[in-house]
Parts: C-alpha cells; sequence; structure tokens
C-alpha cells in the first residue's frame, strides 16, 4: 500500500522540484526567514522553563540599568541643587552708593564663573526687612515711631552684593579679585566679613560629596552591569551548549549556518523583549512608588518623573526592549559561534 | 555514486592512521554493507563522505561531485544531496515526527505545500503515519530510527549513508529497519549501511565491504557470511554446510511476516 502511494514517479517528480527549490530567491529567503521565526517562537515555549530563566535574568540586568541611570541623574540633580544654592555675599560699608556697586558689578562679571549677580544699597537693604518683616506689626510700629530707631537700623545695614557662581570649586577666583582689587578694598565692610570665608569649608564638603556620590553611582551602577551581562551570556551559553547536539545535527542534514542561528537568536531577542517589557513596567511602578520618599528627603525628583511618565515612557520602553534583545542577540551569537565553526 | 581513490587520514596525536589507502567504487542503486569493529575506520570512512572530516590524501568523488572542489560555505548544499541516518537517530527532541521530517525540507527551502504534501508520504513509508505529531521522547527506538529514515529519505537523495542504523535497537525492530532501507535501495538509491551486526549482514546477502585496521580487508560482491569474531568472510559456498550459520539468520521471523502482509 506504501508503496504505490510512494511510486517512483512520485519521486522523480520530487526530484525536479528539488532542482528547484535550491534557487537562492527573494522568495526562498522571505521563506526562510518565516520559518526562522516560526521556529524561534516554537523552541521558546517549548523550552519555557529555559526560556523563563533567562528572561529573569535579563530582567534583573535591565532593572539594574534602569535604577543606575535613575539614581545617578537624581545624584546629579541633587548636586546641582546644592551647588546652586550656594552663593557668596560680600558686604560694603552702608555709605556705598549705587554708582560704586554697579563699578564693582562690571570688574567682576568678567570673571565666567559668575552666574549672576545682585546688588543693594543700604537703603534698599533696608527696605527689603521692612518688607521681610511686614507680617510684624510691633516692629514696624516702632520703627515708624521711633526716628532715631529707624537712624540706628539704616546705619546698622549694608549695601551687599550676592553672587551666584557656575563651579564653587573655583570661588577662590573671585575671592582673590575681591581681596586685590582696589575699588572693592576701599568698599569692603570689615566688620562682616563675606560668607564665603564663613562657608567655605561646608561649600568644599557639599562639592567633595556631590562628585563622590555621582562618580560611585555610576562605578557601582557599571560593575553591577558588567556582572549581569556575564551572567546572562552564561545563561545563554549554557542553553546552547545543552543543545549542542541538535545544531550537530541540524548542520549534518545540510541546514545553513544562518538557518541554524536564526531560531536561536529569534528565541534571545523574545527573552530580550519579554524582560524589556517587564523591566520598565517593575522600573516605572517602582519608581511611583518610591517617589513620595525622595520628596520627604527633600530630593527633587519632579523633572525626572516629568520626563518619565510624560512622552518619554515610551521611548524609555523602547530602550528597555532594545538594550534587552542587543545583550540576547550577542550573547547567542558569541555562544553559537563555537559550535558553528 | 561514491568512489574513493587511496584516500588516507591520520588523525592528529594518533600514531596509525584511521584511514589507509582506502579506494573503492560503489555503483548506482548498490546496497553496500560496510563492516568492522570499532576502530576500523568506519566512522572516519562516514564522516569523509559527509565532509566532517578532509583526508590527509586521495580523492573522494560523492554523486558526481569531487569534495575537494565543495567549498566551505557550501558544505550545506552538498548535504543536502545526501541523505544520513546514525545510530543515536539525532532527532530534534523539541520538535514533532512531522517536523522533524519537514526540517529537512524546510531548510532546502520547499514552500510549505510542497512539504505539506511530501511528508504524510514519507511518513506513510516508514510506517509512521499515525505518530505525525508525537515528540521523539514519545517514541520507541525503532521508530525514533524510521523518523530518522524517513528525514534522511524525504529529499530523495541519491545516496543514503547509514552509520550503525540498528546499533541500539532489538532484534525484531533491526529487521524492520533493514527491511525499509532494503525498500528504499528498491526506489533507486544508493546504500551505504555501516554494522557489525552479523546477522543482517548474512541474511541480507549484498555486497559486503570489510575495514580492519583502516585499510579494506575483503571486499565480497556476492555477499557472504561474516563472523565479526575472527572479522573474516566464509564464501557463500560454505553457507550450506554450516548449519550454525543458517539458524541464525531469522528466516521465519513473524514480523518479517507481518511485513511482507503490508
Amino acid at each position: 500500500m506504501a508503496n504505490k502511494k510512494f511510486s517512483k514517479f512520485e519521486i522523480r517528480k520530487s526530484r525536479n522540484s528539488l532542482r528547484t527549490m535550491t534557487k537562492n530567491s527573494n522568495r526562498h529567503r522571505l521563506r526562510a526567514i518565516r520559518r526562522i521565526i516560526k521556529y524561534g517562537m516554537l523552541s521558546f515555549f517549548r523550552n519555557i522553563w529555559l526560556s523563563v530563566a533567562a528572561t529573569l535574568v535579563m530582567t534583573i540586568t535591565l532593572i539594574i540599568l534602569f535604577v543606575t541611570v535613575i539614581a545617578s541623574v537624581i545624584l546629579t540633580n541633587t548636586a546641582d541643587a546644592m551647588r546652586s544654592k550656594i552663593d557668596i555675599t560680600i558686604f560694603f560699608k552702608p555709605e556705598t552708593s549705587e554708582r560704586v556697586l554697579s563699578d564693582m558689578t562690571n570688574i567682576i562679571k568678567e570673571n565666567p564663573n559668575i552666574k549672576s549677580i545682585q546688588t543693594a544699597t543700604a537703603k534698599t537693604e533696608y527696605q527689603r526687612f521692612l518688607k521681610e518683616n511686614s507680617d510684624d506689626p510691633n516692629l514696624l510700629q516702632a520703627i515708624k515711631t521711633d526716628s532715631e530707631l529707624e537712624t540706628i537700623m539704616l546705619e546698622s545695614m549694608q549695601a551687599t552684593m550676592r553672587i551666584k557662581v557656575y563651579d564653587p570649586e573655583k570661588i577662590n577666583e573671585i575671592k582673590t579679585l575681591v581681596k586685590t582689587n582696589s575699588t572693592f578694598s576701599k568698599a569692603i565692610d570689615n566688620t562682616k566679613p563675606a560668607t564665603y570665608d564663613v562657608n567655605s569649608t561646608e561649600i568644599s564638603t557639599v562639592t567633595s560629596w556631590a562628585n563622590i556620590a555621582k562618580n560611585g553611582g555610576l562605578v557601582i551602577g557599571a560593575v553591577f552591569l558588567v556582572i549581569s551581562i556575564l551572567v546572562i551570556f552564561n545563561t545563554v551559553r549554557m542553553a546552547i551548549f545543552s543543545r549542542r547536539e541538535e545544531i550537530y545535527m541540524m548542520k549534518l542534514v545540510g541546514a545553513d549556518n544562518s538557518f541554524i542561528r536564526g531560531p536561536f537568536l529569534v528565541e534571545a531577542q523574545m527573552c530580550g523583549v519579554i524582560s524589556g517589557i517587564f523591566a520598565s513596567a517593575i522600573g516605572f511602578h517602582g519608581f511611583r512608588l518610591l517617589a513620595p520618599k525622595f520628596d520627604a528627603y527633600g530630593i527633587d525628583i519632579s523633572s525626572i518623573s516629568k520626563a518619565l511618565f510624560s512622552y518619554r515612557l515610551i521611548f524609555v520602553f523602547l530602550i528597555a526592549i532594545t538594550i534587552g534583545m542587543l545583550i540576547g542577540t550577542i550573547s547567542a551569537r558569541l555562544a553559537l559561534r563555537k559550535h558553528l565553526r | 555514486m561514491i568512489l574513493f581513490d587511496h584516500v588516507s587520514k591520520l588523525y592528529p596525536g594518533d600514531s596509525k592512521p584511521a584511514l589507509d589507502q582506502v579506494s573503492l567504487h560503489i555503483a548506482p542503486n548498490e546496497f553496500v554493507f560496510l563492516v568492522g569493529k570499532s576502530g576500523a575506520g568506519k566512522s572516519t570512512l562516514i564522516k569523509m563522505i559527509t565532509k566532517e572530516e578532509i583526508p590527509d590524501g586521495g580523492k573522494i568523488i560523492i554523486g558526481g561531485i569531487d569534495l575537494d572542489h565543495v567549498k566551505k560555505r557550501y558544505i550545506p548544499h552538498y548535504r543536502r544531496r545526501l541523505g544520513v541516518v546514525f545510530q543515536d537517530y539525532k532527532l530534534l527532541p523539541n520538535r514533532t515526527t512531522y517536523e522533524n521530517v519537514a526540517f529537512a525540507l524546510e531548510i532546502a527551502g520547499m514552500s510549505n505545500k510542497e512539504i505539506g504534501r511530501t511528508v504524510p508520504k514519507v511518513l506513510d513509508l516508514v510506517g509512521l503515519a499515525d505518530k505525525a505529531h508525537k515528540f521523539p521522547r514519545n517514541l520507541s527506538g525503532g521508530e525514533q530510527q524510521r523518523v530518522s529514515i524517513a528525514r534522511s529519505v524525504a529529499r530523495q537523495p541519491k545516496i543514503l549513508i547509514a552509520d550503525e542504523p540498528t546499533g541500539n535497537l532489538d532484534k525484531l525492530t533491526r529487521r524492520e529497519i533493514i527491511e525499509l532501507l532494503q525498500k528504499i535501495n528498491d526506489y533507486g538509491t544508493t546504500l551505504l549501511v555501516t554494522t557489525h551486526d552479523e546477522s543482517i549482514v548474512n541474511d541480507l546477502q549484498k555486497r559486503v565491504i570489510t575495514l580492519k585496521g583502516g585499510r579494506i580487508v575483503s571486499d565480497q560482491k556476492q555477499g557472504g557470511t561474516y563472523r565479526l569474531d575472527k572479522e573474516t568472510f566464509v564464501p557463500p559456498t560454505k553457507l550450506a554446510t554450516s548449519p550454525k550459520i543458517i539458524r541464525s539468520a531469522p528466516r521465519n521471523n513473524p514480523t518479517q511476516l507481518k511485513r511482507k502482509v503490508i
């Protein structure tokens, strides 16, 4: 019965089709790609435990990456915020006129480190003092009724110059400029030292800590990332090693290297995509949970959360998937190289 | 169909060559047994044909193709012209019977339509039509070997190489597999089968090439009686006088009868 179905005529007919099917046409290539994807997906589900393990390891790596990036952004932001709070206040004698102040402003502006300068004469300082204490009616009343007190107050005020800088570490330049310039030395009030003298130790501590935190975070993140990529690579390598017999068999049956490699790559990429989805979901959710805690510590993360939860959400998501796919593809390719030689 | 001309192979680190000046010719549509103890060079010879190993010297021509001229990137294309069957079946463990057979056609780029037409026929030929959607782990050894044979003949190769196809099977199953191979040979495929199973060789009375220490020690065109323990042949004329040997050939095997009915 079987013999009849598989007649010699059939064999000859099929042989002709064999001849045509070895042609490397575009249709042939498309067919191969379709089969590669199909078998990659099939194999992903049929080796489900291996796939789950690889996906989990990849998810952890991506989460580490996510945390590293977020942490370094937060640290940079915090450091910047701290630095921007550092300002220098120079006090001048009460009689210093507006003209002298603007002269000095022009001199100090030359320094590229200056972010902003605010000057005030003693009078404006006094008015600001009044404004700041406008909710204290007793004080206002006392000043209004007692003109002597007002003069004393006016005399005790100094003309000021508030300077904000870009780089707190270069404050010394400004300091020497102020010390050596004659216009400054004439006007400076020697009874009240400029605040960079008072804060200098704090300034240096803040800047050095910010640097340590930023660099340390990056280093730790990089180390974690390298370790987890090695773990992924090893997982993929083990998975492929356990199927080396299959690879050998496919080679003997006459499969092209690309046809053997393809399904493995598809499998690894599927792990990458799924772990990308998991990692970004966990990352976003974790971030949302932790956000109030950051706020409580006074760390400003509004800019990051705005960036994360607006249009960039999809962007971050795509990046996570791409990185997952890349790691999977590269490690599968490296692991396969030995077996496909 | 298969031509070896003074082929030698010395594996690095070995003192004796695995193949020593081996010359043989197998004509189209022949059924040839290659026998010898393990280490005689059978596997090396097979590996030469599949171009897994490259000879140190000599020439190999398979189906009109000079293997020296098959470049590395065309080896897969060359291998698609051969059918290969192994002792340990070498099936893809996570693909079904159908997919395993279809794989051989898919790598050659056959259309799904053609595959859908061919695979059931091939499975029918090997008698596994009802097990098309089982995984290899759910099949017996004999069934797995039949899947392996189905895979290798699905592409209608002119040459089928079988390396110890019955090595892992029991006596009854062995017969079935050999009958199947014979059937494939009847369709016009050249068969080269390595074995160290005396009963098969002696029962089929086909051409037998004996390897010993990497050399061909005998090439018996009309078959004969092979004695593995002595690595010698008893000429066919002496067969009748050796009742022991006749008894060893399972002629009245019930399986054989059953297969004949089909």
